[in-house]
């Protein structure tokens, strides 16, 4: 076992060392990337307070604890786009071309290779900037010092959920020959999940709850940052995670045999 | 001429087959977005409408809202594509050598591909607009309106399309131009009314943007569908101007970069 993630992290050094190489070739590129991140942080957090400026509360909440929980979308978006979402994009490509017979003969497992293969460091400049809103919208909403420490571990919990459902969404791939639409289908994903279960109609809110729980990515952890008594979203999420990775780990099998590459 | 006529006919038939080859792609790439982005705006606006001590915000109730949202999407349908996407890796990949001897030019093939994707789209939108009244969204609006309406957004579309086409010419200089048209989609969503009305926006903001490009491209034309009275004078005015600039633009990157270019592959 220790061996073995000694292994994957060994791996892992060269993806992040190779990714950011890469990254560092194209410097105009590289800041163009760091723009457009905090160009989207801004636009998204004014659209937010223009919109605080002829209302009082949205659903049960203020202008700062939606702002709050923006900006935790943000953070977790932040993350993932370092990360993750260069790889969504190459499956496709990978898919199309024939290019993942290589990973596949790699000796790592295929979901590791195909989902954390490529990084974009450029994440690492704006994820201060990210983070600085929430500590200033949660220093406005006068979290406690507890409440601070739930922040990372729940930061990785919306993560994993986001992660997994779009990796079991990704593997629809191997069935379509264009995987540029289900790249587009999965941001859409994002949008939903960007703003707080309850603007949802009812019957949405549980469908994107319990059906394909979308809307516990964000809103379970803050649901349950602002109020404790809602420890019901985090056990909701954990579940949902080993579910949805028992459901990944079938379809992504059944995809690999059904895989027929294009370039052999 | 009609040699020339022909050619421009061709192609259009090429992109349009190219376009509705994965005809579950198109949707998921061009229409599904647009969908899922009104289904959010539609559960936000009746959460803050259940939820607001008073019927209207802004001089909007629930129902204008509403309407505001779906002609933005129709809009969005039919002016706001993304027909030049291909435009920056035919230059990357070293394909516009093709086009150097071909006795057609790189704009016109990438234009004749907008025409086509219009065409496209304006089926779209209609099948869109004739939804929405179905399900009594909205109500269908007089002939001049529609006509009026369609016209303006058109030739919106191609303000986007020379917008987009210069991001693609960037591809001369950058290695990654999606980024650029990102940028770019960022900051028209977040100042054309996409989102939301620009009555919503601070006074300052809405008076820096008039002349610019942005509000011309969701909020104007969505009060010409609701029937409000706009200066469509001032309107086309803006984006002759704006099209004009970037058209200019287009032309001396085209150069600048054609000089620079090395032909990947030869």
């Amino acid at each position: 076992m220790i061996s073995s993630l000694k292994h994957y992290l060994g791996v892992y050094r060269y993806f992040v060392t190779t990714s950011v190489s890469e990254a560092l070739s194209f410097r105009t590129s590289f800041i163009l990337l760091v723009l457009m991140d905090i160009f989207f942080y801004f636009s998204v957090l004014f659209s937010v307070d223009f919109l605080f400026d002829h209302m009082q509360t949205i659903g049960p909440w203020n202008r700062y604890q939606l702002l709050f929980f923006i900006c935790f979308m943000l953070n977790i978006d932040t993350i993932h786009m370092g990360v993750f979402s260069s790889n969504f994009w190459m499956l496709g490509f990978k898919i199309r071309t024939g290019e993942l017979d290589f990973d596949l003969l790699k000796p790592t497992h295929s979901i590791f290779i195909c989902f954390f293969r490529y990084l974009k460091p450029s994440s690492l400049l704006t994820a201060p900037v990210a983070w600085g809103l929430l500590i200033y919208y949660g220093s406005k909403i006068g979290l406690l010092w507890y409440d601070w420490l739930l922040i990372p571990p729940l930061l990785l919990l919306g993560l994993s959920l986001l992660c997994v459902l779009e990796f079991i969404l990704c593997t629809s791939m191997f069935w379509l020959v264009e995987g540029m639409g289900i790249n587009f289908l999965r941001m859409q994903m994002q949008q939903m999940a960007r703003w707080p279960d309850f603007i949802y109609k009812y019957t949405y809110q549980k469908i994107f709850t319990i059906g394909v729980p979308l809307l516990l990515i964000g809103s379970g952890p803050v649901h349950f940052i602002l109020d404790k008594s809602n420890w019901h979203y985090l056990a909701g999420m954990c579940l949902a995670i080993v579910i949805s990775t028992l459901i990944l780990v079938k379809i992504w099998n059944k995809a690999l045999r059904q895989y027929d590459s294009a370039s052999s | 001429m009609q040699t020339y006529l022909l050619k421009w006919w061709q192609t259009i038939r090429i992109s349009w087959s190219k376009y509705t080859a994965y005809r579950l792609n198109f949707f998921l790439q061009v229409v599904g977005p647009f969908l899922v982005f009104f289904f959010i705006k539609y559960n936000l606006w009746s959460s803050i409408y259940e939820g607001s001590s008073t019927p209207v915000i802004k001089g909007y109730n629930f129902s204008d809202m509403m309407h505001y949202h779906i002609w933005t999407l129709i809009i969005s349908l039919l002016g706001q594509g993304y027909a030049a996407m291909n435009l920056s890796e035919d230059i990357r990949l070293g394909r516009i050598s093709s086009y150097l001897i071909y006795p057609f030019e790189f704009w016109e093939f990438h234009t004749a591909g907008f025409v086509s994707f219009q065409i496209l789209q304006v089926f779209v939108s209609s099948i869109t607009l004739c939804l929405a009244v179905f399900f009594g969204f909205i109500e269908f609006p007089s002939l001049s309106i529609i006509l009026t309406g369609f016209s303006f957004t058109l030739f919106m579309g191609m303000f986007w399309f020379t917008m987009q086409y210069f991001t693609g010419l960037l591809a001369f200089w950058l290695e990654e131009t999606w980024i650029m048209r990102v940028l770019l989609s960022i900051i028209v969503s977040f100042l054309s009314g996409y989102i939301f009305p620009l009555e919503l926006y601070p006074e300052w903001l809405v008076g820096a943007l008039k002349y610019s490009p942005f509000p011309y491209m969701s909020y104007f034309p969505a009060k010409i569908f609701m029937g409000q009275e706009v200066n469509l004078t001032l309107g086309y005015s803006v984006l002759t101007f704006w099209i004009a600039v970037f058209a200019y633009i287009n032309h001396l990157i085209w150069k600048k970069g054609m000089r620079l270019y090395t032909a990947a592959g030869m």
